[in-house]
């Protein structure tokens, strides 16, 4: 090959790289720009109505003013129920999954029904949670009722982030445990949960980001459209901010005087996702450094 | 009697027969390395005698595995204990995320030992019989990540002697090793004998020849030869044997 | 001490041991050629067999060490240098016990002024001596002991020479007892080959201390 012929498929190759490279840049940018303006947009709007007392008062004057206190406290109840619920079951199941059940057509059947509740609409949870958890168990509408159908709709992901947080310790680990003489139940306890620890955590924070969020799911079980107080027992109804952002923005009492409470709810809600999110990020990275995986 | 013995063994993985009628016997405070291209059931046959082979799925074992004149296949056997009294030291170094006095203290632990002096005083010892105590005893509560290949491989060891075994089995436990920590673990190999039966498996001929008392070949499933280690090296009786060792082969 | 030094250790002792005896061998040869004692000839004869046993240990030590270990530089030049040692020290031993045979086959007395005149017991006193200095040598790696065992060799060579010619004329003038006088000349010729030999194995001691190699180097000796 002469040295010409060589120059020029070089050339080409460089060519080729860049302009690939530039599409993927490109797109990566539009999509960061989005974030960005969605997150602009609300910060700008929602920023002005923020302050203490939007943050720790009740809702006023047909919610058009006053504070998002119950709606706060209510969303926190939900995640704190829901957590209680999904997070234990979540864990075991995935433990279970991977670390007891043998591959085979069993494990099969259980993952796709897994991924298939990851997938079913949150409207579906929701009306399941009433049929339930409010009517046949006779709930009624109150935080059980909604942490349970919110804990259902975490539940999937819970399992999945365990099994793949399981699944992702070396069996170097248990092999070793187990050529100690350790149990099963030992090595999994003393060995694998805390290796898997940080990434099951990852899980559950992201989860509690997904549930803060979903309006869906508590729509038929728990959320009250205006209740300016605070719940005494799990069988009270709570006010929660995605639903409460829902009734100010389309059936308030007067949805144009209400539109600068709806931003500050928005960014509320944005930033407890936001912030769960953060955390998520710096556990992992904490316990990463101090395993030094 | 012999510490370890096999009794015309035979073990197949699925319709795979990995090990084909093999009989030795492994005497008290002796090294015996067992040598033989990959895959030739060397691995797996050392695996017989902690039952590690019990985690594989579809793995069918037929024959005697006998430690201190006990079949450990039999019923009676508590997998738990056995694995307690033959230790294992794997190929790569393989510490638990933990801190180093954690990682030795490990087996006690799950071995029901609660008492803090014991535990304290077995680290130690366990880890000056793996002469690494020199090199960690003032940083003991440091992650084990932060040794040394060389080093973590040398914990390995004091983990597996914390729990008082009478039997080491290694297997390939230098391979990911730089000479210098290699030279360091033969001779670490080589002073345990006078305390515990140690049978190594290495596809480092040489490594063999230089710390073991016993060597064993093994091909395709096959015990082919097994006698004195200076035997096997100057005067072995099978022509596959020499063919191997002196790089022949195939 | 690592796993290769001990077994390094293990041949050296044997080595030792194994020069000890050939050192006994042959002074007890000379003893019973000096005294006409033909027991101790036996029992001369008899040892030779334990030198045999040495030098098959040695070997097969040797051999195994090679083999397993694979030494290098001044571990390898040890084990090959021990090896030739070895043979050399067998073939000393096979002198002594040829001695020891010429003691027992020899039916006259022997005539003391002849025997002072070839200065047979000086000969034998100075491969003692050149055993001596190789068995210090090769314990504590001291190369200038075998150093000594050069110069020694060519008193041994010179006494063999004027024996020769001592004999010769000795037989001219007497004939009566021929038989002995030739036996005479042979032990001369034994003690000969072991000062040589003796000389070998300090090269092989220098080879392996110093990395020399001084076989057929003419001018290098001494």
């Amino acid at each position: 090959m002469t040295t010409d012929k060589a120059h020029k498929i070089l050339k080409r190759k460089k060519l080729s790289q860049s302009i690939a490279f530039s599409i993927f840049a490109l797109i990566t940018a539009v999509v960061v720009l989005i974030l960005l303006g969605i997150l602009y947009f609300i910060f700008v709007r929602g920023f002005p109505a923020l302050s203490w007392k939007f943050l720790t008062t009740m809702p006023t004057d047909g919610m058009t003013d006053g504070g998002i206190y119950p709606a706060i406290i209510g969303t926190f109840c939900l995640i704190g129920g829901s957590m209680l619920f999904a997070f234990p079951i979540g864990v075991l199941s995935g433990i279970y999954l991977n670390e007891y059940l043998l591959d085979g057509k069993l494990k099969n059947f259980i993952n796709m029904m897994t991924n298939n509740l990851a997938g079913v609409p949150s409207i579906v949870f929701g009306l399941f949670g009433m049929a339930l958890f409010v009517n046949k168990l006779k709930f009624g509408d109150s935080i059980l009722a909604g942490s349970l159908t919110l804990g259902l709709l975490a539940l999937p992901v819970i399992i999945r982030t365990t099994e793949e947080a399981l699944k992702s310790v070396d069996d170097a680990f248990r092999i070793a445990s187990y050529a100690l003489g350790a149990s099963k139940l030992q090595t999994i306890r003393k060995v694998v949960l805390p290796i898997a620890f940080p990434n099951i955590l990852t899980g559950l924070i992201l989860s509690i980001g997904r549930v803060s969020g979903e309006t869906a799911p508590i729509l038929f079980t728990v959320a009250a459209y205006f209740l300016p107080k605070l719940p005494h027992s799990i069988y009270d109804q709570v006010m929660a901010l995605p639903y409460h952002l829902y009734v100010i923005c389309t059936s308030g009492t007067n949805i144009e005087a209400s539109r600068k409470m709806a931003y500050g709810t928005a960014l509320v809600l944005i930033l407890i996702v936001l912030i769960s999110n953060i955390l998520a990020g710096i556990i992992r990275n904490y316990y990463h450094k101090k395993n030094k995986i | 009697m012999a510490k370890l013995s096999a009794n015309k063994v035979n073990l197949y993985y699925g319709d795979h027969h990995a090990l084909k009628d093999v009989s030795l016997a492994m005497d008290h405070n002796t090294i015996t390395a067992f040598i033989g291209p990959s895959g030739c059931g060397k691995s797996t046959f050392l695996r017989l005698f902690n039952r590690m082979n019990d985690l594989i799925p579809h793995v069918k074992i037929e024959g005697e595995i006998i430690v201190d004149g006990e079949d450990i296949y039999s019923k009676q056997v508590s997998v738990d204990l056995l694995r307690k009294n033959i230790g294992m030291v794997f190929q790569k170094p393989n510490p638990f995320p933990k801190s180093i006095f954690e990682n030795v203290a490990y087996g006690l632990r799950v071995n029901g030992i609660s008492d803090k002096n014991f535990i304290i005083e077995r680290v130690e010892t366990s880890l000056k019989q793996a002469s690494l105590w020199e090199e960690v005893k003032d940083k003991l509560k440091k992650s084990a990540f932060e040794l040394s290949g060389g080093q973590q491989q040398r914990l390995c060891i004091a983990r597996a002697l914390a729990i008082e075994p009478s039997v080491v089995l290694m297997d390939e436990p230098t391979s990911a090793l730089d000479p210098l920590a290699t030279h360091k673990i033969e001779e670490l190999v080589f002073n345990l004998k006078e305390d515990y039966t140690i049978v190594i498996v290495t596809h480092n001929m040489q490594q063999a020849a230089r710390v073991s008392d016993k060597t064993a070949f093994f091909y395709l499933g096959e015990l082919i030869e097994y006698d004195d280690t200076n035997n096997i090296f100057t005067k072995p009786k099978e022509i596959t044997t020499q063919n191997y060792i002196t790089g022949r082969f195939g | 001490m690592t796993h290769l030094e001990s077994e390094l250790k293990k041949i050296k002792d044997s080595t030792l041991e194994m020069m000890h005896i050939v050192r006994t061998q042959l002074s007890k040869g000379k003893e019973a050629l000096m005294t006409s004692n033909k027991e101790l000839a036996l029992e001369v004869m008899h040892n030779e067999k334990r030198v045999n046993g040495y030098e098959l240990l040695i070997d097969n030590s040797c051999e195994n060490v090679i083999a397993c270990f694979s030494p290098v530089a001044i571990d390898l030049r040890f084990v090959l240098a021990t090896l030739k040692i070895n043979y050399h020290l067998e073939r000393i031993g096979d002198n002594a016990d040829g001695i020891a045979r010429n003691v027992i086959d020899i039916k006259e007395q022997w005539n003391d002024e002849l025997l002072r005149k070839l200065e047979l017991v000086k000969s034998f006193e100075i491969a003692d001596e050149m055993l001596g200095y190789v068995l210090d040598s090769y314990e504590n790696e001291d190369t200038s002991m075998a150093r000594k065992v050069f110069e020694k060799d060519k008193f041994i060579d010179h006494i063999t020479d004027n024996a020769l010619t001592t004999i010769s004329e000795y037989i001219k003038a007497n004939h009566s007892n021929v038989n002995q006088d030739l036996y005479l000349l042979l032990l001369h010729r034994k003690l000969e080959r072991v000062g040589d030999l003796v000389k070998n194995i300090a090269e092989e001691i220098i080879f392996f201390v110093e990395a020399k190699v001084l076989k057929h180097k003419k001018g290098l000796e001494g």
